[in-house]
């Protein structure tokens, strides 16, 4: 494709060029007013103090003579000539007046200066002509010191189209440069030095070989390694520290456990969840394909544009491979219909869950309203994830700082206008791991039945008092469904012969019956997938299973408007698909709609995913390099990795995002290569300590100069799987359904409102092997996050998270210290040290090496060991009491309609035959003390923390 | 408030949902440091009207209708069919009339259905400000939960309670600055509504748990005791002392030693404000705590004077149940009879103390509901329908004009037609009487300065005494 970026397409017209100015001599006071006070004054005053009905302050500003009278107050606002008297200058600062009120409109130092130096030459106010005129002029050059013009498919207004921007703002939009390094160099450190060097700094020297190995295999795998590789890797460092590094980087790249860690980071972005969240928070029962899809793909090393071309239009990929495969004319639909794909088909289609990944749930939202909700989600979370571009404030009008205006907004928004949501049959895949079914399907089928008999109880009561009403009065007896219809004197009244619990239970054990079948969906060969097709007005698409619309007029055409305001019922200019204009990356080379794509009900979207994956696309390569560089070092070279628009922080290494970028996209978009060539630098292995380390910190507080590595806390799911793997109980099975982990258990059975009812309680796998595997398999339900997970700042999967907090909170103290996983694991951890040691001395240096891969020293040891005997004593003098898990609760809900309360018995069948973790109770004394310490080593930081 | 944490200090990670309880150590350590904590008490933006908030979350949406909004037009329409579109329900619709009767009541003649009898009380009833202008955008509870609770319908942004705190701090160290209270089950969107957002997560709200541990695994496993966990915390603080010396480079580990002992002293002043053994039997009875149909709401209005009263900023109770799609008698019988007695007694209580003048009482639902119904299981069913177009709000103390009603609905309930506001209005008037600026308390994230308003709003002048 060709890059445009230098050739003046004329999508506005520039037709004013050449003609003669109404203006003799350029007066440089009315010159300010026309090209940059007046369009300031429109844009932040005219709302409030324009001459609209709704005047504030009687303070009018549209005609000079407002602007100098003042407001109401009767103090004269504008003193031409004198700028530092006028009360409007002082009200622009904030100094007495503070206009404009809100902090977004605060006017920047420039823009006061602009207006202070109007004021100073008299404050002029040509009329609309000579305005006019000047604007013109000052349109038709591109580079001006006030900055540069960027072509685009225009604002809603003039003024928008023909506003500058700072060069800095809109480096991302800028094409990826590739800068030339010395040989020898290494590239990253050669960027990383040089602007080092410019503030006399150099890099801090190379870390410790252990702290750098526990840093990679968390980076790498998010697990500890384990003291065997420990040893191996000391010993291979003394021989060769390159080879030694380089083999390790090889090791960990090619480790399973690779996917599963960056495969994390990829879903805190998608916002994977298991559910759909709001009302009813349905279950998304096949989104685990999608995670598993994006964890093969990163172990794979899956070229990144093949990666995400998938995940936007893997269907079309499939459409166009059966259409090939299979040449006859109804294939397509065919295969639709039946699922019937290759396994390649199926991987794409797999792979379009992406595009179901956001909260939804239509439920009591009209279906124009829904379909709303849907397309402004996808477009703003494609912008987001893909191009690092915020999408979201476009949705209502042209962006206020960055060069896209509202019209690419629903161009882009067309481009999905075909897009349909629907649960589509896709077989399973070999390499999908299918563990389980059976079990957890036998599960499903015990609580469908466990419901059915309950809601048949309350049925069977009430049709036996409706059978008494028609008797009563020698009418045919009409079941509950046959006698809707009748007249209201015709027939029982409703919920006859149900007091209010009964009326309760009917309502939560009916909701159940429609709750568990769903859950079915799970081990069904289907995905939440899209498909191309028209849209159907009258299907209400909330609730049910969403299917496929096979009947299709191949004549549909969406239509497509710019809705001003954001307003459905606010239709302005038509539009058709499009791409992001402002990156003067064409669609195509039709010069004269070169950001169009393709209209037809197909292609459109494929070919906006050819677009982003563009080689020439600077914000797609952009942004994933920028997110890679971010997990390693836990700050991006630009620092806000989901907008690298003008709002969001500038590159601190602009050359060596670029260089990264360009030598990404030249080697095939592979992210490994991008890992090994940031692993391998000096900058990335560099200590966290330094001799001059204060006066590196003062002047340079924010680490932008990356001379110092930094400390991250482990994350929520590091936290987990790092205890798992340290007591011996993790278990590495991959894939497959999810896994439901013991969750505290006052949470697991706290009743959780849904649309007409309650939840069904949250009940754990039931054998440990099933609970104890990578948290990235835990079952993510939007209305109940793990209380332990979302302490430890697993991200809220409403939004896309484009970096996790760390933040330290008392309630984190209180959960490491009490909490009965906690608790678990110490003794898990201590039951492992006595399999495995037979004193307490050999115990605690076991222990040493498993939490930290060291030795004690011996003070520690000593410590140590006198505390272990302390509570030895302690515990000799404590019974624990047995933990009991309950096979049934009772659950008190207050029916929604009649606002009465009432109870009713939920059964937990999984406690009937639940494997669970040991406890105190089971166990010695002597465990129970070792425990205790078990428990100080993972509380300490040395453990929370990677170096 | 601009403040963009990019590189949180130290002081941040000391304070968590519970900050300390005041110890030498602590003060010392605050002292010690230039810039503020997240917590620290903050100067209003302007003269504050109200010290506090507490709102009163009636969950599913009450009935204008049928509690302080009266429509007799309704009771002639009863039954009749409704040509009225708004809503979701299809088919068959009839309007219903209000099943209660109606009076004035106090001097300022407050309107009240006659289910409300405690609050009918003229000393409670003329100190009530009956907002009923506002008008909401979703249909759907959770998304109009989220609207109400933190301005966006999205579920992604800070409550309104996190923004107070933001903006003011806590004046209490002791205890979470933004408490909330709940049933049993948590209203639908769970702790969404009260979450941080993107705020840092010390503005998050505490939900002080209705069973069970209050705050989640507060205590100590059973066969430990407090002797134990002690000597456990200063084991693990000479390791991790120990640790922080080979790392002088690493700030948080400081922090973090400071954040074990806070979290011991939390073990026990949680414990001591919820408990409510020191306050009188004739207290506890004036909140209805003595019957059972009151006692949940009762004990949970009366810890929500406790916690103002030590300086909590923000306290929410939830009161679900206001969804009276059906039997719409009962309903709002069952549900007003669970509030009467001890909102009003809240409302006394404040005042005999004092507090009231500085303490502003919300109570709203997160939409109003319809004048009409439509046909279920086949029959009249006396009920409503959700209606964002016209809701009611109580205000009570912290500077709201007393006795007043502001705003007003058309003939039948349908919809607000007289000084008519969108929620954000509302929230902007109520940071303006805590003293706080919706257009200058904000964030900075994703690319621009955040307010709870979204867009900005005005405050609903009317409203303020």
């Amino acid at each position: 494709m060709l890059h445009c970026n230098k050739v003046i397409f004329v999508v506005v017209p520039l037709c004013f060029l050449g003609m003669t100015p109404v203006f003799a001599e350029p007066n440089p006071g009315e010159e300010l007013f026309a090209i940059k006070v007046l369009p300031l004054l429109k844009q932040k005053c005219f709302q409030c103090h324009g001459s609209g009905e709704d005047l504030k302050g009687g303070y009018d500003l549209t005609t000079r003579m407002g602007l100098l009278k003042g407001g109401e107050s009767g103090e004269v606002s504008v003193i031409p000539g004198k700028p530092m008297e006028s009360l409007l200058v002082s009200a622009l600062k904030w100094e007495g007046y503070e206009m404009p009120p809100k902090e977004n409109d605060r006017l920047s130092e420039q823009q006061i200066n602009w207006v202070e130096k109007w004021i100073q030459a008299g404050a002029p106010w040509p009329d609309a002509e000579i305005i006019a005129a000047y604007r013109k002029k000052a349109w038709g050059e591109r580079v001006t010191k006030e900055g540069v013009l960027v072509d685009t498919s225009g604002g809603l207004d003039d003024e928008w189209t023909y506003r500058r921007y700072q060069a800095e703002d809109i480096w991302a939009f800028q094409p990826v440069v590739k800068y030339e390094v010395p040989d020898r160099s290494h590239p990253v450190d050669y960027f990383v030095q040089a602007k080092l060097h410019d503030h006399d700094f150099e890099l801090a020297p190379i870390g410790d070989p252990k702290v750098l190995l526990r840093r990679a295999y968390y980076d790498l795998t998010g697990l500890p390694p384990t003291p065997f590789e420990t040893s191996q890797f000391v010993n291979a460092w003394r021989e060769n520290r390159q080879q030694a590094w380089n083999s390790l980087i090889d090791k960990l790249l090619a480790s399973p456990h690779y996917g599963e860690r960056w495969g994390q980071h990829w879903l805190d972005v998608a916002r994977y969840a298991d559910s759909g969240g709001y009302s009813n928070d349905y279950e998304r029962s096949n989104a685990w394909r999608y995670r598993d899809y994006v964890i093969r793909a990163f172990n794979e090393d899956k070229p990144y544009n093949r990666f995400v071309l998938e995940q936007l239009a893997g269907d079309e990929l499939a459409d166009n491979s059966v259409r090939e495969r299979v040449p006859q004319a109804n294939s397509v639909t065919t295969a639709r219909r039946s699922g019937s794909y290759n396994q390649q088909e199926a991987e794409w289609l797999v792979a379009t869950s992406f595009l179901r990944m956001g909260p939804f749930d239509n439920a009591m939202v009209l279906a124009p309203q829904a379909r709303q909700i849907y397309l402004d989600d996808v477009v703003n979370s494609v912008g987001q994830t893909f191009l690092s571009t915020t999408m979201r404030c476009v949705k209502c009008h042209d962006h206020k700082f960055d060069p896209i205006p509202t019209r690419d907004y629903y161009r882009f928004y067309a481009a999905f206008a075909t897009t349909q949501m629907a649960e589509r049959p896709v077989a399973f895949l070999p390499q999908e791991n299918q563990i389980n079914f059976e079990s957890e399907q036998a599960h499903v089928a015990v609580m469908l039945k466990n419901a059915e008999t309950q809601r048949n109880i309350v049925y069977h009561k009430q049709e036996t008092a409706a059978q008494a009403w028609f008797a009563e009065r020698e009418l045919e007896y009409k079941d509950e469904g046959a006698r809707q219809k009748l007249p209201d004197d015709k027939k029982p009244p409703r919920h006859v012969g149900l007091n209010a619990t009964d009326k309760g239970r009917y309502k939560v054990y009916k909701q159940d019956v429609w709750i568990w079948p769903r859950r079915q969906e799970r081990f069904q060969p289907m995905i939440q997938g899209v498909y191309n097709g028209m849209d159907d007005p009258f299907r209400y698409p909330g609730s049910r299973k969403l299917r496929i619309i096979e009947k299709q007029d191949s004549q549909w055409q969406p239509a497509s408007f710019i809705l001003t305001g954001g307003a459905l019922e606010a239709q302005g200019d038509s539009v058709e698909p499009g791409v992001l204009s402002g990156l003067g990356l064409p669609v195509r080379s039709d010069l004269s709609n070169p950001y169009l794509l393709p209209n037809s009900i197909n292609g459109r979207r494929l070919a906006l995913a050819k677009w982003i994956t563009d080689d020439q696309n600077a914000l797609t390569t952009r942004s994933i390099v920028n997110r890679i560089w971010q997990y390693h070092f836990g700050q991006a070279i630009a620092r806000n990795p989901n907008n690298f628009g003008g709002k969001g922080a500038k590159p601190t290494h602009p050359r060596l995002l670029d260089y990264l970028t360009a030598d990404f996209v030249e080697n095939g978009w592979r992210i490994k290569r991008v890992h090994k060539l940031i692993m391998t630098s000096a900058t990335y292995m560099q200590s966290g300590q330094r001799s001059d380390l204060e006066k590196l910190q003062q002047a340079d507080p924010n680490n932008e100069l990356l001379g110092v590595f930094q400390p991250r806390r482990l994350t929520a799911e590091e936290i987990r799987d790092s205890l798992l793997a340290v007591t011996g109980e993790l278990n590495p099975e991959m894939g497959g359904l999810p896994i439901r982990p013991e969750i505290n258990m006052e949470v697991a059975l706290q009743p959780r409102m849904i649309q007409f009812s309650l939840a069904p309680a949250y009940q754990p796998s039931p054998e440990p092997e099933m609970r104890n595997r990578r948290t990235i398999y835990a079952y993510r339900v939007r209305g109940q996050a793990d209380p332990f997970l979302e302490l430890f700042n697993q991200p809220n999967p409403n939004d896309s998270c484009e970096l996790r907090d760390s933040l330290t909170v008392s309630p984190q103290a209180l959960t490491l210290l009490n909490s009965d996983m906690m608790t678990d694991r110490s003794i898990a951890f201590a039951q492992r040290l006595i399999d495995e040691r037979e004193t307490l001395e050999p115990q605690i240096k076991r222990a040493f090496w498993l939490a930290y891969g060291r030795d004690p020293v011996k003070s520690e040891m000593n410590r140590l060991k006198k505390y272990v005997n302390e509570m030895q004593e302690y515990h000799r003098q404590v019974t624990p009491g047995s933990v009991k898990y309950p096979t049934e609760i009772t659950r008190s809900l207050v029916e929604e309609l009649s606002g009465e309360p009432f109870n009713y018995l939920e059964k937990l069948p999984v406690f009937e035959n639940y494997n669970a973790d040991a406890k105190a109770s089971e166990v010695a004394a002597e465990t129970r003390a070792l425990a205790d310490l078990c428990l100080l080593l993972f509380n300490s930081s040395e453990f929370m923390y990677v170096y | 408030m601009n403040t963009t944490k990019l590189n949180p200090n130290r002081r941040d990670f000391l304070f968590g949902l519970s900050a300390s309880l005041g110890s030498v150590a602590l003060t010392d350590m605050l002292q010690a440091q230039d810039s503020l904590g997240p917590l620290t008490p903050q100067k209003p933006m302007h003269e504050p009207k109200a010290k506090a908030c507490i709102m009163l979350f009636m969950e599913g949406g009450p009935s204008q209708i049928d509690t302080f909004d009266p429509k007799p037009k309704l009771n002639e329409l009863h039954k009749s069919e409704s040509k009225s579109t708004a809503g979701l329900a299809g088919g068959f619709r009839f309007y219903v009339g209000s099943p209660f009767k109606f009076r004035k009541t106090g001097q300022s003649g407050m309107e009240m259905s006659d289910q409300w009898q405690f609050m009918a009380d003229p000393e409670v009833a003329d100190e009530l400000c009956n907002y009923r202008g506002c008008q909401a955008e979703s249909l759907n509870h959770p998304e109009a939960l989220f609207h109400m609770n933190t301005g966006s319908r999205l579920g992604a942004d800070p409550a309104i309670g996190s923004w107070a705190t933001y903006g003011l701090g806590s004046v209490n160290q002791n205890l979470p600055g933004y408490v909330v209270m709940t049933e049993l089950a948590a209203p639908q969107g769970g702790a969404r509504n009260w979450s941080n957002g993107f705020l840092p997560a010390h503005y998050q709200g505490t939900r002080l748990r209705p069973q069970g541990s209050p705050v989640l695994d507060l205590q100590p496993q059973s066969f430990k005791d407090r002797k134990h966990q002690r000597r456990a915390l200063d084991e693990l603080a000479e390791m991790n002392r120990r640790h922080a010396r080979l790392h002088p480079e690493h700030k948080d580990l400081e922090a973090r030693i400071e954040n074990y002992e806070l979290a011991f002293r939390m073990q026990m002043s949680v414990p001591q404000v919820m408990d409510l053994s020191g306050e009188t039997l004739k207290t506890q009875q004036m909140y209805g705590m003595h019957n059972s149909e009151t006692a949940v709401f009762g004990r949970q209005c009366l810890m929500a004077r406790r916690l103002v009263e030590s300086g909590v900023r923000f306290v929410q109770i939830f009161a679900g149940g206001w969804d009276s799609h059906d039997y719409l008698e009962r309903g709002h019988t069952s549900r007003i009879k669970a509030v009467d007695q001890p909102m009003a007694a809240l409302i006394k209580d404040l005042k005999a103390r004092g507090m009231l003048d500085n303490t502003l009482v919300v109570w709203t639902g997160e939409f109003g509901r319809t004048p009409d119904n439509n046909r279920r299981g086949g029959v009249y069913s006396f009920g409503r329908g959700h209606n964002v177009d016209a809701m009611t709000m109580l205000f009570a103390g912290g500077g709201v004009k007393k006795g007043t009603i502001v705003g007003g609905t058309d003939e039948i309930g349908a919809t607000a037609v007289e000084n008519v506001h969108p929620i954000r209005d509302v929230h902007v008037t109520l940071l303006h009487l805590l003293g706080l600026d919706d257009n200058k308390l904000t964030y900075f994230h994703g690319g621009r300065y955040k307010q709870l308003s979204q867009f900005g709003g005005e405050v609903i002048q009317e409203m303020i005494g």
